[in-house]
C-alpha cells in the first residue's frame, strides 16, 4: 500500500507529510515533524501522556490515526510557550514542584491548558475530574492539584491569554 | 505544608524550598529521554515473548518475519555473540534457548527498520513449544508434590538489586539439597516466643496476602546500544544504575568496563523497576548486527516481561500485654520471587520483626520459585507486604485490649540502640517523632466524630526503610568565567541533582544560578552507586559536599597567595574572595577562573573532588492516616483525606521531599486499593494494560498532606537521611484499618478490592 499525503497543521506551521495508513498520530508527530515532547505511556488510550489538541479538542494522540487527522490544526506540548515565555500552565507546575520524572507532564499540562480554557475558575474536584485520564506515577498529584488552581488564579488576574 | 524541626543552623540554600534545575526542560516537552533519541542507521527491535509459562523450545521458525520487507534480522540466542549465561540470573539469560519459565520471557528478536515493521514481523515467527506443567500460585509452589518451576537447582543467585536497595549483614540460606521451588529461606530467632504468648493478655493471628504490582513507570524500558568498528559499546538506558548496567554488561559479554559507556537517559519513573534487565540482550544483538539497536518495548511487553514486584503471603501472630507491651511476634512471611530467585526476603523479614521493641521472635522467610515473570525492586521491596500484616495486627491487638492504637505503637516503636531482628542496632531514627505528628493532623484529631458517619473510618499505620549504602563520588570545577561545574554519576530520579545545587552554592556561598549540575555518563563522571535504595542525596550528596569543601580550598589558597593574606583571614561571597575588614583586598572567582584555565595561566585549573564511602544506614520512617468512606452496597473504598509524617533527618529541597511522600503515599494507595497484576492458573497474565492494571488517578487520590520531620541522621548531608521508599509502606495498612474502623470489616487482602471488602461485610458468597 502506498503512503498517503496528509497536511497536518502543527503550533501554527503547516506540513505536508507521507504516512502509511496505520501510523498513529503521536507516531507521525514525533518521528516525521520531530515533535518528541509527546510522550507514548501506554499506546491504548489510558494514560494521557500523549495528549495533544486536535481541532481545539484533547485527544490522545496515540489511538488517532495520522491520517484522520488529515487538514486539521493540532496543538502539543511545544505550541504552549509563547515567545519563550512559558504559559501561565508550564510556570505554576515549575513553581509548585509538581514535575518529578516528567514523563507525564507534556499530556498533564495539556490537558490542565485545555481545562482552563473551558473552565477558568475550577475547584479542586473539577481539576481532579478533569485529569483523570491523566496518569502520573511519581507526584500523588496534590502538587499538580496546586498548580492547575494556581495557574487558574494568575490566569484571571492577568486577564485569560491562550 | 508542615515542618517539624529541631533547632538548627541556618542556612543559604539547603533546607529551602527551590525549584528543580530540570523542570523548565520538562513542561516545555524538551527534556530528552531514551525514545527521544535519534541515530543513524538505527534497527528497531521487536521481542518474540512466549506465550507459555513454562515449555521447552522446540524449534524457532523465522522465514515469514525475515520476508517481510524492512526487517533485517531475526535473532535467537544460537544466534548471539559468545557471551557469558548464568541460568540463575534474569538478565543473562539473553533469550531463552531451552526452556521457557515464565509467560512473557523473550524467546527472539526481531531487528527492522521501524517498530511498526518490527512488531508486525514478530507476529510472524513461529515457535513451536512443548509445554510442561507451570507452577503459579507461591503456596502451592511449596508442597513436597508441586511441579517444579525449573530444571536445574538454583546455584547463583543475583541479589545485587536487592543489596542496591537495602545493605545489612545477614545471610539467606541458598536452596536445600532437594529439588524444591524454594530457593531461599532465613530465619532469625530472639528469646521465647512460646513464653512470650503465655504470658501475653491478646494474641492475634492472621495470614495477609499481597498482590503482584507493577512499578508502572509512565514510561517504559527503552535501550539503545552501538557497538562501533574500534570495539567500543555505547548504551544509552533509562536506567537508575548506569554503573552497574556497565559492570554486569561488560561481564555479560566479556569487554573491559573501560570500552562500555553508559548513558543513563532521564528515567521516566523508575521506583526501582529500572535498574538493569534488558542491556547485556541490546547490546548483543547491536554487537550481532553491527548497527545501533534500539529496544522500546510497549505498555505491555513492559507488563509482561520487565521486573515488577512479588506476591507475598504474611502469616503472623502477634501478643500484648494489657498495659500495650508487645512481647511475641511469630511470622512466616513468603514472597513468590516468580521464574528467577531475587525476592526482597531479607528486608521483610528485617522489617516485620525490626518495627517494634520486641522480646520474643520466631521469624522465617521463604523465597519461592514460580512460573511467573521474575521480580525486582519496588520502592522498599518487601516492606509493605510486611507492614499489611504487622500494622493490621497492631490494630486488632489494641482493639483487643481497648487501647488507643497511636498509644500502642508509640510505645513499643523502636528508637536508637534497639536491635534488629538480625542485632544489628539502630541509629538515631525518628518513628516515634513521626506517630506524635501524626496525632497532630486534623484527621487524627477528629477520628471520633469522623466515625459518626455510619461508613467512615480513619485508620492509622507505620512503615520503614532501612537503605542502602554504596560508595559514591563527585567533582566540582571552576568555570573560566567563575561559574562552577558539578558533576556526578548518579542518575537523577527525585531531584537529586537540584540538591547538589543546592549543597555546592550553600559551601561555595554562591547564588544558586551560578552553579551548574551535570550526570555524566560512564565514561566520563565519577563512580556512584546506583540510585535506588533511597541513599543518592546521603551518598553522593556527601561526596558532593567533600568535592564543594575542596574547591573552596584550593580556591581560598589561590586567593591567599594574590592577595598575600592568610586563606583563614579571607572570606567568600556571591563569587568574591575577601580579606575580612580589608573590603579593598579581594579577587573574583572569575578572575581566578581566568587564572587557572587561560593560555599561560599561572594555576593549576580548580577541580574539587569528593569521594565517600558509607557505611552506615540511615533509616527512614514513617506514620500516615487516611480517612476512608466505605460503600456498603457496591463495597468502593473512597480514600476522603490522607496526610503522610516521615523523618527525612534534614530536608535539603523541601518541595521534592514533599513531593517524594505524597508520590510514595500515593503508590501506596494503589497497591492498597486498584493494583493487581492477575495471572489466571497456566500463568498466563490477564491485564497487562493500563485499563485492566488499575493506577490510582487524579479521582483516586485526594489532596495528600506531607508533614516532614527531621531527626537529623548521624552521617548525612546536613543530618539528611533516606527519603524516597518509606512512604509507600504503610499505605495498605492504613487503609485496611480505616476499612476496618469504618465498617467493622477486616480485609486481609490487598489490594480491596470492592470484591474482597463486600466478602469481609459477609455480602458476598461463593
Ligand atoms: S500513550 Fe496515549 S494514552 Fe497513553
Ligand atoms: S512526573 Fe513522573 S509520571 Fe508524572
Amino acid at each position: 500500500m502506498p503512503k498517503r499525503v496528509i497536511t497536518l497543521t502543527v503550533n501554527g506551521e503547516t506540513h505536508e507529510v507521507a504516512v502509511e495508513p496505520w501510523w498513529t498520530l503521536l507516531y507521525t508527530v514525533r518521528e516525521e515533524l520531530g515533535l518528541t515532547g509527546s510522550k507514548e505511556g501506554c499506546g491504548t488510550g489510558d494514560c494521557g501522556a500523549c495528549s495533544m489538541l486536535l481541532d481545539g479538542r484533547l485527544v490522545t494522540s496515540c489511538i488517532v490515526l495520522a491520517v484522520e487527522a488529515d487538514g486539521c490544526q493540532v496543538t502539543t506540548i511545544e505550541g504552549l510557550a509563547q515567545g519563550g515565555q512559558l504559559h501561565p500552565v508550564q510556570q505554576a507546575f515549575v513553581e509548585k514542584g509538581a514535575v518529578q520524572c516528567g514523563y507525564c507532564i507534556p499530556g498533564m499540562v495539556m490537558a490542565a491548558y485545555d481545562l482552563l480554557r473551558r473552565q477558568p475558575d475550577p475547584t479542586l474536584e473539577e481539576v481532579r475530574l478533569a485529569l483523570a485520564g491523566n496518569l502520573c506515577r511519581c507526584t500523588g498529584y496534590t502538587k499538580i492539584y496546586e498548580a492547575v488552581l494556581a495557574a487558574a488564579e494568575r490566569m484571571r488576574l492577568e486577564g485569560a491569554r491562550g | 505544608m508542615a515542618r517539624e524541626t529541631l533547632e538548627r543552623p541556618r542556612f543559604r540554600h539547603v533546607g529551602r524550598p527551590v525549584d528543580r534545575i530540570d523542570a523548565t526542560a520538562k513542561v516545555t516537552g524538551q527534556t530528552v529521554y531514551g525514545d527521544d533519541l535519534r541515530l543513524p542507521r538505527l534497527l528497531h527491535v521487536k521481542l518474540v515473548h512466549a506465550p507459555v509459562a513454562h515449555a521447552r523450545i522446540r524449534r524457532i521458525g523465522a522465514s515469514k518475519a525475515l520476508a517481510v520487507p524492512g526487517v533485517e534480522a531475526v535473532l535467537t540466542a544460537a544466534d548471539l555473540p559468545p557471551h557469558r549465561t548464568n541460568p540463575d540470573a534474569r538478565a543473562q539469560v539473553l533469550l531463552a534457548s531451552d526452556e521457557v519459565l515464565f509467560y512473557g520471557q523473550p524467546v527472539a528478536a526481531v531487528l527492522a527498520r521501524d517498530p511498526y515493521t518490527a512488531a508486525y514481523a514478530r507476529d510472524l515467527v513461529e515457535v513451536e513449544y512443548e509445554e510442561l506443567p507451570a507452577v503459579v500460585d507461591p503456596l502451592e509452589a511449596m508442597r513436597d508434590d508441586a511441579p517444579l518451576a525449573r530444571t536445574g537447582a538454583i546455584r547463583d543467585a543475583d541479589r545485587s538489586e536487592e543489596q542496591g536497595h537495602i545493605t545489612v549483614e545477614a545471610q539467606q540460606e541458598q536452596a536445600q539439597s532437594h529439588p524444591s521451588n524454594v530457593s531461599s529461606s532465613i530465619t532469625f530467632r530472639r528469646g521465647d516466643v512460646e513464653a512470650g504468648f503465655a504470658e501475653a493478655d491478646a494474641v492475634v493471628e492472621g495470614t495477609w496476602r499481597s498482590s503482584m504490582v507493577h512499578q508502572s513507570y509512565i514510561e517504559p524500558h527503552v535501550i539503545i546500544a552501538d557497538y562501533d568498528a574500534s570495539g567500543e559499546l555505547s548504551i544509552w538506558s533509562s536506567t537508575q544504575a548506569p554503573f552497574h548496567v556497565r559492570h554486569e554488561v561488560a561481564r555479560t559479554l566479556g569487554l573491559p568496563e573501560a570500552r562500555v559507556r553508559v548513558t543513563a537517559t532521564e528515567v521516566g519513573g523508575g521506583f526501582g523497576g529500572k535498574i538493569y534487565l534488558y542491556e547485556p540482550l541490546v547490546a548483543a544483538l547491536a554487537m550481532a548486527v553491527r548497527r545501533p539497536v534500539k529496544l522500546t518495548m510497549s505498555r505491555r511487553e513492559d507488563m509482561l516481561a520487565a521486573t515488577p514486584a512479588p506476591q507475598a503471603v504474611v502469616q503472623l501472630k502477634a501478643g500484648m500485654k494489657a498495659d500495650g507491651t508487645l512481647v511475641a511476634l511469630q511470622a512466616r512471611v513468603i514472597y513468590d520471587a516468580g521464574a528467577f530467585p531475587g525476592a526482597p526476603v531479607l528486608p521483610g523479614c528485617l522489617l516485620i520483626g525490626g518495627s517494634y521493641k520486641c522480646p520474643n521472635l520466631d521469624i522465617q522467610g521463604f523465597e519461592v520459585l514460580t512460573n511467573k515473570v521474575s521480580v525486582g525492586a519496588l520502592r522498599a521491596p518487601g516492606a509493605p507486604h510486611v507492614a499489611f500484616a504487622l500494622e493490621s495486627a497492631m490494630d486488632m491487638l489494641a482493639q483487643r485490649l481497648e487501647l488507643d492504637p497511636l498509644e500502642v505503637r508509640l510505645k513499643n516503636a523502636v528508637e536508637k540502640g534497639d536491635p534488629l531482628p538480625s542485632g544489628q542496632p539502630y541509629p538515631a531514627i525518628g518513628l516515634k517523632e513521626c506517630l506524635e505528628a501524626i496525632a497532630r493532623t486534623d484527621i487524627w484529631r477528629e477520628r471520633r466524630r469522623i466515625r459518626q458517619h455510619p461508613h467512615r473510618g480513619v485508620g492509622l499505620a507505620v512503615g520503614g526503610w532501612l537503605g542502602g549504602l554504596q560508595p559514591a563520588s563527585a567533582t566540582v570545577g571552576l568555570n573560566a568565567d567563575g561559574t562552577i561545574n558539578v558533576t556526578v554519576g548518579a542518575a537523577d530520579i527525585t531531584g537529586t541533582n537540584t540538591s547538589f545545587a543546592q549543597i555546592a552554592a550553600e559551601e561555595l556561598n554562591l547564588p544558586l544560578e551560578m552553579v551548574s549540575v551535570v550526570t555524566g555518563d560512564t565514561r566520563t563522571a565519577p563512580y556512584a552507586g546506583m540510585s535506588a535504595g533511597s541513599k543518592t542525596t546521603y551518598t553522593v550528596g556527601r561526596a558532593v559536599k567533600l568535592a564543594a569543601e575542596d574547591a573552596r580550598q584550593q580556591i581560598l589558597a589561590i586567593a591567599s597567595q594574590r592577595l598575600e593574606v592568610p586563606a583563614e583571614e579571607l572570606e567568600m561571597q556571591d563569587g568574591v574572595v575577601r580579606a575580612r575588614g580589608q573590603p579593598e583586598k579581594q579577587v573574583t572567582f572569575r578572575e581566578l577562573g581566568r587564572l587557572t584555565t587561560g593560555f599561560g595561566a599561572r594555576y593549576a585549573p580548580i577541580v574539587g573532588r569528593g569521594a565517600i564511602t558509607a557505611r552506615r544506614q540511615a533509616p527512614g520512617f514513617t506514620a500516615q492516616v487516611a480517612e476512608v468512606e466505605v460503600d456498603p452496597d457496591t463495597g468502593q473504598v473512597t480514600v476522603l483525606r490522607y496526610a503522610v509524617a516521615q523523618d527525612v533527618g534534614f530536608a535539603i529541597n523541601p518541595k521534592s521531599v514533599e513531593g517524594q511522600m505524597q508520590g510514595g503515599a500515593a503508590q501506596g494507595l494503589g497497591i492498597a486499593l486498584f493494583e493487581e497484576m492477575v495471572y489466571d492458573e497456566k500463568g498466563r497474565l490477564l491485564n497487562p494494560n493500563l485499563l485492566d492494571y488499575r493506577l490510582p488517578t487524579a479521582r483516586d487520590v485526594p489532596p495528600i498532606e506531607a508533614i516532614i520531620v527531621e531527626v537529623p541522621s548521624e552521617e548525612g548531608p546536613y543530618g539528611a537521611r533516606i527519603v524516597g521508599e518509606p512512604s509507600i509502606v504503610p499505605g495498605p495498612a492504613a487503609v485496611a484499618n480505616a476499612v476496618a474502623d469504618a465498617v467493622g470489616a477486616r480485609v486481609f487482602e490487598a489490594p480491596l478490592t470492592p470484591e474482597r471488602v463486600l466478602r469481609a461485610l459477609g455480602k458476598l458468597r461463593d
